[in-house]
């Protein structure tokens, strides 16, 4: 009962996606034709690749992509430093490091991306005279390492605690004790989630295009402002994001499946 | 420098106790006042009901609990706040837990080899060497490259047993290491236990195992509440409690 069920669900779910997928076609070419929209797709292909002297050149929107795909994977490496430092600071005994890590966790996650990027923008990069890259990539990474941090404590408090005690009597310090012992542990239970993080920042950081930051959002912006292309702009870079996505969160099930297994 | 203090020129014991209080919220008071030795190369045995604070006891010995009060003298160190001691004091001091606590991440051979490089400092080969000498005095150097979970519940144990063995302590320290086990597998780790017994290894075994404590135990101490009700020679305890609360424990556990 069970096997039929699972060897038939996929076509029907996939039959269902198609259904939804045209209903929603038809009532965007229904609407735009009463809009008097007149759609120019021809000339999207342009703005990914270009073909020119006998060899390919990229577009903006692909070069935006590529500035996208750029600032997502330093800010994962960022955060993801930053969500471990938090995490141990919060589970440290200094009185001190766990009422730092509640200030920061308290202040990035109750105020907004968006503000977080121009309060680093307009006030902080000028201080500290970092570019715009930079800005866009510390304050993607602040914002996420207070999730990721607490991905890493979820992780290192799911270790027994017997775990640590076997540590404490055969002598290992705290750097030791995480480094060799608890760390390895946790990571099972830590990369799927942090994969997973990815998706989000794959999709917050389309906010840095409002420092212009020249990422796939901004370049779409960009076009249109030159060509007024809007629906088919939109709807391609929307396209290249669900794709993107979609890439990490198969990449973050594949972590999954992998730490299930091992 | 570490400060060694010996009172006199006998051997003295290699862990005192006095007057050591303990309390954890609630309040439930786990050591009240208590006070015990253990002398060097002894087997001293604690039994008694649970809750009565023998593995809080061991727990203190080696700082994984504070003590509210009193003090504990480990080899000459006091077990205080002062960092290098209590570091000086756990290397000095091997623990045997009930639930094994094997590094399930790591190989047995590994598992054995990790103080020896972490704390010790011992070269990869020099660390190698010694865990498989471990390994096959407790019977499993066949098993030196498996991962914990492939073993049974003994064989894990006896790892454990290893595992604290290659910090070479001067005392080790079992905490009820027979009572997670199938009763099948109880033997072979007390047998490892009674091995080292045999070569002199000071040992402080809490247990419910009273056959072992009665042929290996030097000294067997019966603990309730948090004080000591009785102290005796091995045999001799068992057979002439004085105590009518150790004669009541006596025959409900035999």
């Amino acid at each position: 009962m069970k096997i039929r069920r699972q060897t038939l669900s996929p076509y029907l779910d996939w039959a269902k996606f198609f259904l939804v997928l045209g209903l929603g076609g038809y009532l965007i070419i229904r609407g735009s034709a009463q809009v008097g929209y007149s759609w120019h797709w021809r000339s999207i292909p342009g703005y990914l690749l270009t073909y020119n002297d006998g060899h390919l050149q990229t577009g903006p929107l692909l070069d935006g992509l590529l500035v996208t795909l750029e600032i997502t994977l330093y800010s994962l490496f960022v955060s993801a430093g930053i969500g471990l430092a938090t995490a141990l600071l919060r589970l440290s005994g200094s009185r001190v490091g766990r009422w730092l890590a509640m200030v920061y966790l308290e202040s990035i996650r109750n105020t907004p991306l968006l503000v977080q990027i121009f309060f680093l923008y307009f006030v902080m990069a000028p201080i500290l005279d970092i570019d715009r890259f930079s800005t866009a990539v510390l304050a993607l990474s602040l914002f996420e390492g207070a999730y990721a941090s607490e991905i890493f404590r979820a992780g290192i408090v799911a270790v027994p605690t017997g775990q640590w005690e076997a540590s404490h009597a055969l002598g290992l310090n705290r750097f030791d004790t995480y480094r060799a012992v608890i760390l390895p542990q946790a990571l099972s239970r830590i990369v799927p989630p942090l994969t997973s993080q990815a998706v989000s920042l794959v999709k917050d950081s389309a906010l840095v295009s409002t420092i212009a930051v020249y990422d796939l959002t901004m370049q779409g912006r960009t076009i249109i402002a030159e060509t007024f292309l809007t629906f088919e702009v939109w709807f391609t870079v929307a396209a290249i994001y669900l794709v993107l996505a979609l890439i990490l969160s198969f990449a973050a099930d594949q972590t999954k499946r992998y730490f299930r297994t091992a | 420098m570490i400060e060694r203090l010996f009172v006199n020129d006998d051997i003295p014991p290699i862990i005192t106790a006095s007057h050591v209080c303990k309390t954890f919220p609630g309040p439930v008071v786990a050591l009240d006042d208590f006070s015990l030795h253990v002398d060097r190369g002894e087997v001293l045995v604690i039994i008694g009901p649970s809750g009565s604070g023998k593995s809080t006891f061991l727990r203190c010995l080696n700082g994984l609990e504070e003590i509210d009060g009193g003090r504990i003298v480990v080899d000459g160190i006091v077990l205080d706040s002062n960092e290098k001691n209590r570091l000086e004091i756990i290397r000095e001091v091997g623990m045997v837990f009930q639930a094994f606590n094997l590094f399930p991440h790591l190989t047995v051979r590994k598992n054995v080899d990790l103080a020896q490089r972490l704390v010790r400092k011992k070269k990869r080969a020099d660390a190698a060497a010694f865990s498989l000498r471990l390994l096959e005095r407790v019977g499993l150097s066949d098993k030196a490259d498996n991962y914990p979970h492939e073993l049974s519940g003994g064989q894990q144990q006896r790892v454990a047993i290893a595992r604290a063995l290659a910090m070479m302590p001067k005392v080790m320290l079992f905490d009820e290491a027979t009572s997670a086990l199938d009763p099948e597998m109880i033997g072979e780790v007390l047998d490892v236990m009674r091995g080292l017994a045999d070569d002199g290894m000071t040992m402080v075994v809490v247990t419910h195992e009273m056959g072992f404590a009665r042929e290996v135990g030097d000294r067997i101490v019966f603990m309730e509440s948090g004080h000591v009700v009785e102290t005796g020679q091995g045999e001799d305890f068992f057979l002439h409690p004085r105590h009518r609360r150790t004669r009541e424990f006596l025959r409900q556990i035999l």
